[in-house]
């Protein structure tokens, strides 16, 4: 069977061409480099889309992330959410090493804790443990822009201008904390703890009382109860919602050759129907 | 009326956010105390050296043809045996019949036996995603009857003095000379062997029905008449037409986007971490974390599903533009997207030939999909990976192309 080592259980040898190290140069050369030396590559114009939505972003058939949101489809790769939200920006909340006893001692590795956002009503958090500090920040960065949901605002009282507080008094729950926020008027500012005034600020909103109740020194309900209630504040039913919903086909139905169907009646297609 | 409030699309109503929530699937990491942690390797270290390929535009339309043991995707197929082609039952679709599209064929000879100094591997597909859903059945059935799949990988090898080629290398300076022509080809897909011929002209030769009738409709109606006229005159039109062969001209315009595949060690993308890494100030401090922080913190890592999508990422990440993972080695693992729909040892069928063990060989990654421009609709192509098996002992047989085992896993549309 083949081993490694000297094994030549590659493709390219025997009558290939000339083997791996005449293949490289050539074959690699074009393609800008192939390498990456020295800095970080631009990654938009290198990502190779792996699932269909990424390939329905990359020609540019689906242009906000809403739509996404508005079928449900779950987001894998976090070069969609780059290319339809170029100014998300990334803020590490903690690092923290955790070891792990072997009988040669501890072996120490760090997880890291980021929350990104673009200040304009997504957010998304993300966790990661890694060996090395930068690897665990890197993967923690992607696995919170993949976490990124969207954020209600409204206004406190005039409707003047844009939206800059929670639309109504909503409250998130996790273990024993239970975090309200209730609307403010301009110039109130963010008044929270120190920890979910930077989510919120992450958020996009600028004004807002919160309250909360419970152990809030654990900070991970308190943080996980926070975007809880950034959650529930599309989850509220408002009058403003009371209009009946006209659905939209998902953006794998739309660029179906409709030409293509047999002679049926075409009749309204719901967006029910989702890829499988 | 806050109307900025509500997103810019219409109809985005409340009920459809209903379904979007904080993962808090458990993963099954509990930690005592937080600076101890349980054992958890979640990143498999794999060793064995892996060989990835990438797609790239051929020189010129005959570089690739099958005197230079190309490795090639799309098009049509370079048969390195180009006389004893699968037969009629194996060309075709095992679930709507249909010949088989080529998807790409690598060249991977082994160096320690005599009988594989060739060898070259190609796979074929059914470009219906209907029928690779049918087929997801299909692949999990052990020991079937008659196995109907709409993903096939076939095997040849030949020793280096054989009746096609030289036993020297090709020169690559323009003075090579096609091999003597093999089996003439279906004129319709120019993949599968033409052993049906129109029988009113009497030089258009088709692999099956269907290819026939599509060409019939496309214009084979008006030169029919014009061939068999012309052949009754003079015999030239023979060798015109399998010469146009020769070149890779096929009536049907269906085949994906020939590109040719180049070859690169993974080992050479390895970057180095050149972060830095006084990222000491934090929000949360040490003696606040406890076991709630790192149930958040759990929650937020994801399900299983999500962490080998993670890790797959993050290997591809390296060379986000490969298609083709190739590792022949005993040990290796192929390099799963999903942790869902993959096959445990006995799923792995033996040999149909020496009843010998199966090994993986090599896998083809979905970006090769978005190479060949493939549509994006809710009913077009779309897999995660694609994974072959073949015989560990590389074994000879009599047929030509002996058939091996293929795994498709499909992307899941839950996270």
């Amino acid at each position: 069977m083949a081993e490694r080592g000297g094994e030549r259980g590659g493709f390219g040898r025997g009558f290939g061409r000339g083997g791996r190290g005449g293949r490289g140069d050539r074959g690699r050369g074009g393609r800008g480099g192939g390498r990456r030396g020295g800095g970080r590559r631009d990654e938009e114009e290198k990502w190779v889309p792996v699932t269909k939505l990424g390939r329905l972003v990359k020609e540019g058939k689906i242009r906000s992330l809403e739509q996404i949101y508005l079928h449900s489809l779950p987001v894998k790769e976090h070069q969609i959410i780059e290319t339809l939200l170029p100014s998300l920006k990334d803020e590490v909340m903690k690092i923290m090493p955790v070891q792990k006893q072997t009988r040669a001692g501890q072996r120490t590795r760090f997880k890291a804790f980021v929350v990104v956002g673009d200040g304009n009503g997504h957010v998304g958090l993300g966790v990661k443990c890694s060996k090395e500090v930068a690897t665990a920040i890197r993967g923690a960065i992607i696995l919170a822009k993949l976490s990124v949901i969207p954020v209600r605002r409204g206004y406190w009282g005039n409707k003047i201008g844009k939206p800059h507080t929670v639309p109504c008094k909503v409250t998130g729950k996790c273990g024993s904390v239970t975090v309200r926020m209730v609307p403010a008027p301009r110039g109130a500012g963010i008044v929270a703890a120190r920890v979910p005034k930077k989510v919120l600020q992450f958020a996009g909103i600028e004004d807002v009382f919160t309250s909360s109740r419970g152990s809030t020194k654990t900070l991970g309900n308190f943080v996980k109860a926070t975007f809880d209630c950034l959650l529930k504040t599309y989850g509220f039913l408002t009058p403003d919602f009371w209009r009946e919903t006209r659905f939209t086909k998902s953006p794998f139905q739309e660029y179906t050759d409709l030409l293509a169907k047999p002679t049926k009646v075409l009749i309204a297609e719901d967006t029910s129907k989702l890829d499988d | 009326m806050p109307k900025e409030m509500e997103v810019e699309e219409n109809g985005l109503h409340v009920e459809n956010f209903g379904s979007l929530h904080i993962y808090s699937e458990e993963e099954h990491d509990d930690e005592q105390d937080p600076q101890v942690e349980n054992e958890e390797d979640d990143e498999v270290e794999e060793q064995e050296p892996v060989t990835l390929g990438f797609v790239e535009k051929p020189k010129s339309p005959n570089s690739l043809l099958r005197h230079f043991f190309p490795s090639k995707a799309g098009g049509v197929p370079a048969w390195l045996d180009p006389v004893d082609l699968p037969s009629e039952r194996s060309r075709a679709c095992g679930i709507c019949g249909e010949p088989l599209q080529f998807l790409l064929q690598v060249y991977a000879p082994i160096s320690e036996k005599e009988s594989t100094f060739h060898r070259t591997l190609f796979v074929f597909m059914c470009p219906s995603m209907a029928c690779l859903l049918q087929d997801q059945h299909e692949q999990w059935k052990r020991q079937p009857e008659k196995p109907s799949r709409s993903v096939k990988v076939f095997r040849c090898q030949l020793c280096r003095s054989n009746p096609f080629y030289s036993s020297e290398p090709p020169r690559f300076d323009g003075t090579d000379k096609p091999s003597k022509v093999g089996a003439e080809l279906c004129c319709w897909c120019g993949t599968w062997k033409g052993d049906k011929v129109c029988s009113s002209c009497k030089s258009a030769r088709y692999c099956s029905e269907k290819h026939q009738i599509m060409h019939w409709r496309s214009g084979h109606k008006v030169d029919c008449q014009r061939i068999s006229c012309q052949s009754l005159v003079s015999s030239s039109s023979n060798s015109t037409t399998s010469s146009m062969k020769i070149l890779g001209k096929v009536a049907g315009n269906t085949l994906w986007t020939e590109f040719e595949i180049v070859s690169e060690d993974e080992c050479v993308f390895d970057t180095e971490a050149s972060e830095d890494n006084n990222y000491s100030t934090s929000l949360v401090c040490n003696d606040q974390m406890d076991e709630t922080v790192n149930s958040l913190l759990e929650s937020f890592e994801g399900s299983d599903d999500k962490k080998s999508w993670a890790s797959f990422q993050e290997r591809i990440s390296k060379a986000p533009e490969q298609v083709l993972r190739y590792c022949r080695d005993s040990k290796a693992k192929p390099l799963w997207p999903m942790s869902s729909g993959r096959p445990s040892e006995s799923d792995i069928p033996k040999c149909n030939y020496c009843h010998g063990p199966m090994h993986y060989e090599f896998q083809i990654l979905p970006q090769l999909l978005y190479y060949f421009g493939v549509k994006n609709d809710a009913d077009s192509l779309d897999w995660a990976t694609i994974v072959a098996y073949t015989c560990a002992a590389s074994c000879e047989a009599s047929t030509g192309y002996k058939e091996e085992f293929a795994w498709v896993q499909l992307s899941s549309s839950l996270v």
